[in-house]
């Protein structure tokens, strides 16, 4: 028997699991909030109730929603990212920018006890982002190695978020990435490498793993 | 807070567009024993497993399995959507994976046990149908491992 969290009323809806747990949470936080024990035991609970029912297929509503954060007080994120010199390759931009980086991510893994989610890849992350940069630069598409290249961007991708919420603290969502999409030399990479896929006849789907379908937007000055 | 109504117009098409129909006849499975009784395992959709592992593809059906007794704070995520948070789960394994709190479950006595192995797959291009094989061949190794219930998280 299974009961679970469903973040998508709709699908749930239609799917008709046989107990579903339907939950207001951001994509990617089913159990709603990070490091708080108890917020998560009463979303577990709530699911783990569904399977006391007789009749099926249950789709319950979780009554809680997440809390806000306050932007207000939300750490402030402790790189900068200086308009580059676009006369520069990208190569150079995007290690320049790595370098920048490096400290933080590396006070944001000691805050999280050592962990870090970078190293999908084999290669360090200056391999990839080297590699990402001659790429940009050659104006070719990684057609030959896309496992590679999607570890890479997921790799790349981490790796500045992890530096970008080195501070303990609740970071906004929105703010995180827009600054990581609008602000920084690899947000403007992984446009441009969005652009080429989404222009090839065949590899246009891999345009989809690389931004959220809403990047695009701008929603921070 | 985040509601299907209050995301981008793109992205709320695109996820009420998979408005599925239901999997194959229904099925229900009545609870034979109290929940302080069960065995339970944990299978996530997000794409997760250790550092060693194969990572998944763009597309793929395939698991990962996750040994109850690895540290969980290993984890690592090779999920192809773009289209959620990743910073949560950097935080915390928990969030997405709550093995840590299902542990402080069975220390409570409130549920039974926890299965031996936990599993993950990645949710992202594929179609439900896609999932079959896999979920079979899970399905006969939690039976194996005398699992009662299954809690399953999305991302």
């Amino acid at each position: 028997m299974t009961t679970g969290i469903s973040l998508v009323r709709e699908n749930a809806e239609s799917m008709q699991p046989p107990r579903s747990l339907w939950v207001s949470f951001p994509l990617g936080r089913p159990l709603g909030v990070p490091n708080d024990a108890s917020f998560q035991h009463g979303v577990i609970a709530a699911s783990l109730a569904l399977l006391e029912h007789r009749r099926g297929p249950v789709l319950e509503d979780y009554p809680l929603d997440a809390p806000d954060v306050c932007v207000k007080t939300t750490p402030v994120c402790p790189v900068s990212f200086p308009k580059s010199d676009d006369n520069t390759d990208w190569e150079s931009r995007l290690t320049s920018e790595l370098s920048s980086l490096k400290p933080w991510y590396e006070i944001g893994k000691k805050r999280r006890g050592g962990r870090s989610l970078a190293r999908l890849s084999n290669l360090s992350i200056d391999k990839n982002i080297r590699k990402l940069g001659k790429y940009l630069d050659l104006n070719h598409l990684p057609i030959d190695e896309l496992q590679w290249f999607k570890q890479a961007i997921e790799d790349a991708k981490v790796f500045y978020l992890e530096a970008m919420t080195a501070e303990p603290g609740d970071y906004d969502q929105n703010q995180i990435y827009q600054k990581l999409w609008h602000e920084t030399q690899l947000g403007a990479g992984l446009f441009l490498f969005q652009e080429r896929f989404a222009a090839h006849p065949t590899l246009h789907p891999f345009a989809r793993i690389i931004l959220p379908r809403n990047a695009a937007v701008k929603t921070m000055n | 807070m985040v509601r299907i109504t209050d995301l981008p117009e793109d992205e709320r098409e695109h996820l009420i567009g998979k408005k599925l129909p239901p999997l194959g006849p229904q099925s229900w499975t009545k609870h034979d024993k109290p929940l302080t009784d069960m065995r339970v395992a944990l299978i996530t959709t997000a794409g997760l497993h250790f550092r060693d592992d194969e990572s998944f593809d763009f597309t793929d059906a395939t698991f990962r399995p996750i040994p109850c007794e690895e540290d969980s704070r290993n984890l690592i995520m090779s999920h192809s959507s773009a289209n959620f948070d990743r910073v949560g789960f950097a935080e915390d394994v928990n969030l997405v994976f709550p093995i840590d709190r299902f542990k402080e479950l069975v220390s409570a006595g409130a549920i039974g046990s926890l299965a031996s192995v936990h599993y993950s797959f990645m949710g992202a291009g594929l179609m439900p149908n896609a999932y079959e094989q896999s979920t079979r061949e899970v399905a006969h190794l939690l039976k194996r491992d005398k699992v009662d219930a299954v809690f399953l998280t999305p991302v």
